[in-house]
């Protein structure tokens, strides 16, 4: 089964997990096992990451014949090895190795669920579950705001600049330039809430009414299984660790 | 919670996370990843607030994840800023920025003990480095992460907090007459 056909709960569950065990077991054997895992799991077919998704993420070498996958292996590869260079800067060799493995399984999990959890599925499974959508949307509604800010903000930026704005020299000058691009994007951004209060409004999200999902991704025994068993193993694994 | 305040948050949390574009432009050591949670803070309370502390928390996860653990810091940031915009601190840049210069040390005072003991002192590149920094002037470990949180909050709230300001005071009146909490934030209710 590919990351992206698993139920968006059990991902949540797999990239919740894998950390909380990373820390709960003994170190460097635990986080070892918990990192291995999770640089696994980004090979998976199905996990693909839209630039700028992640820090480690440039696009580099992605063609249309590059395994997706391997992409996703990389980006999480990227995104952890600074913190091993800072951890080295700071501790001595077992505590870097205790630590680093740690975040490792940290950053390769939620690189993994950034490249396979889609908000829309997100949001239909939690409909179907019949829980108050307002949590899903908030969390979709913010992935899907970013880049559309992120674009504007550039713009401003493009636009000040042709301007004669100058974002260099004194701490004074760097300030004020500051202002003159971050007031736009803010404002322009909070413009924005009366025409998503409106669209919301259209749409029927008011409290208390029960939606209807449309395409609520399906949810298997043994995926339910699975996720309660991910959360007996980390409550056994506690239990086990400071008994 | 009305509609409008829900639209809020997501808008708030995305403000929080573009505008390191502006930021990277001019190339200053700030974060203002709080924009958002005290925008939202002045302009509708604590809820909302805390809501799109929690919300900017997950989102940014996504992209590094050491961030989640901080989530407490961006709730104590949204409470905070509930106590300033009640006391109207954000009617003057002389006001704000004094309030943020204060959240600042509570922010590196609740970031330092998550930081040292989940992550090691080892969360983004340039607190680490001001932490190498601490560690090399012969502070303890836990001295040495405070000192790298400290120097990457303090400056960065007070430019927050006067970005905020700057937001309020710019926004047409019937505008913020929308939002319950944000003409008694600039002192005008």
């Amino acid at each position: 089964m590919t990351g992206r056909r698993l139920h968006p709960f059990t991902l949540l569950a797999i990239a919740g997990a894998l950390p909380a065990l990373a820390w709960i077991l003994p170190a460097p054997i635990g986080g070892a096992c918990t990192a291995a895992v999770a640089f696994v799991l980004t090979l998976i077919p199905g996990a693909r990451l839209t630039p700028g998704a992640s820090p480690g993420f440039r696009g580099i070498g992605v063609s249309p014949g590059s395994r997706p996958g391997l992409v996703v292996f990389r980006t999480a590869l990227l995104t952890a090895v600074p913190f091993w260079v800072f951890l080295r800067l700071l501790h001595d060799v077992p505590t870097t190795i205790a630590i680093g493995l740690r975040i490792t399984t940290m950053v390769a999990s939620f690189v993994w669920l950034a490249a396979t959890l889609a908000p829309d599925r997100l949001v239909e499974a939690t409909v179907a579950r019949g829980w108050s959508v307002t949590a899903a949307y908030l969390f979709a509604a913010t992935i899907t705001a970013v880049p559309t800010l992120r674009d504007r903000a550039r713009r401003i930026v493009e636009a000040q600049r042709c301007r004669g704005l100058s974002p260099r020299g004194s701490l004074g000058n760097r300030l004020r330039a500051l202002r003159a691009l971050a007031l736009p994007l803010v404002l322009s951004a909070l413009h924005d809430v009366d025409e998503r209060a409106l669209a919301l409004e259209t749409r029927g999200m008011v409290s208390g009414a029960r939606r209807t999902p449309l395409a609520p991704p399906p949810d298997s025994a043994v995926e339910r299984a699975a996720r309660w068993a991910l959360l007996a193993a980390c409550v056994a694994a506690l239990i086990w660790r400071f008994k | 919670m009305s509609i409008r305040l829900l639209a809020l948050i997501p808008v708030a949390a995305a403000i929080s996370l573009a505008l390191s574009a502006a930021v990277d432009a001019v190339a200053l050591p700030l974060f203002l990843d709080t924009t958002g949670t005290i925008l939202a803070t002045a302009l509708a309370g604590p809820g909302v607030g805390i809501a799109t502390g929690v919300v900017t928390s997950a989102v940014n996860t996504l992209r590094n994840p050491t961030f989640w653990p901080f989530v407490v810091v961006q709730i104590i940031v949204a409470l905070y800023a509930w106590a300033a915009a009640r006391a109207g601190l954000f009617r003057s840049f002389r006001t704000a920025v004094p309030a943020g210069l204060g959240l600042g040390v509570i922010a590196s005072v609740t970031s330092t003990p998550i930081s040292y003991l989940v992550f090691g002192c080892t969360t983004t590149g340039g607190i680490a480095l001001t932490t190498a920094l601490g560690k090399a002037l012969g502070l303890p470990p836990l001295g040495a992460c405070f000192f790298g949180s400290f120097v990457s909050d303090f400056g960065d709230k007070a430019v927050t907090f006067a970005l905020v300001t700057s937001v309020l005071h710019a926004l047409p009146r019937r505008t913020a007459a929308r939002f319950p909490w944000a003409l008694r934030a600039i002192g005008a209710a």
